[in-house]
């Protein structure tokens, strides 16, 4: 590795260091999940336990929040990464399902501190 | 032995044939599609199953080291493509991702290797991974309609800088293998 090397390695790391407030900033509304999908937007409170069946592009998605966590327990999607991602609960926390279009965040429906969204 | 190993380092040093250039690149293309088609198979760790270690980079950063964007860019496109149709996710969503990481990673590397010619193969590669992750991050936004997913960003741009320096050395060790820079 050069000098060079190093110099660029450490400031794409800065870089990504600088934003993180910013991506962190979503974390309002601890109390909250957030479930998008193709339908629309529903906030839950983290605090209850339940089971929310979301109808996704591909099909059923099933959220599961249970003692403080929330996860996917089931989905009818391909790859199943957002199965596999298991159960999350710090605030900011994102579960995506990409093929049904479902995400599930830890926090609010408050803006998430970013200026603008690439399409 | 020893004539036999010569004689191969005589072909390798054929530097700027045409039928070399193409040979080397579609050998890159092919072991690239192999490691993409196997890297697509492993699951992953529980708690980030979308982490791959990116083998594939390798193959195109020596394209890149040996002959420059020309060879580099069939190899990592071609790639995308290849693994895609193999693996039914073409035109997917997975697909788009792939392949919106693909280009950036490509013009970065390439970038760097222009506008920063003291930098090395290890470089481009732990940029060049870098970029791809924060490009499918973007994208997977854009796909989802919104931005909540890019908390992850930071965190796992970190990890590809790590893993893609990994990459980078494997990468030099090949291509010292093949008398390239």
């Amino acid at each position: 590795m050069s000098r060079a090397d190093r110099i660029v390695i450490v400031v794409v790391a800065a870089l990504a260091l600088a934003v993180w407030p910013l991506a962190v900033a979503a974390a309002d509304g601890a109390d909250q999940v957030t479930i998008t999908g193709p339908a629309g937007e529903t906030v839950v409170s983290i605090a209850e336990d339940a089971v929310y069946e979301i109808d996704g592009v591909r099909g059923t998605v099933t959220v599961t929040v249970e003692d403080g966590a929330v996860c996917v327990a089931e989905s009818d999607c391909p790859d199943h990464t957002c199965v596999r991602t298991g159960a999350v609960r710090a605030p900011g926390s994102v579960i995506a399902c990409v093929p049904n279009r479902v995400i599930v965040r830890v926090g609010g429906d408050s803006t998430d501190g970013l200026d603008a969204r690439v399409r | 032995m020893a004539s036999t190993l010569a004689y191969a380092d005589g072909a390798f040093t054929a530097v700027g044939s045409p039928s070399r250039r193409v040979a080397i690149t579609s050998a890159l293309l092919a072991t690239a599609c192999v490691i993409g088609l196997v890297e697509a198979t492993i699951p992953g760790l529980p708690f980030a199953p979308w982490l791959r270690l990116g083998l594939a980079n390798a193959a195109v950063v020596i394209a890149l080291a040996a002959f420059g964007l020309k060879a580099a860019a069939p190899v990592s496109l071609g790639r995308v493509a290849v693994v895609g149709l193999a693996t039914g996710s073409l035109f997917s969503p997975a697909f788009v991702m792939a392949m919106a990481g693909a280009v950036c990673a490509l013009g970065i590397m390439w970038a760097l290797k222009r506008c920063v010619p003291t930098t090395t193969i290890v470089g481009w590669s732990a940029v060049g991974s870098a970029a791809h992750v924060a490009a499918q991050f973007l994208v997977a936004a854009a796909l989802l309609g919104s931005s909540s997913i890019i908390v992850l960003a930071p965190v796992s741009v970190l990890v590809a800088l790590i893993l893609g320096a990994v990459v980078g050395y494997l990468a030099r060790i090949v291509a010292s293998r093949l008398h390239v820079r």
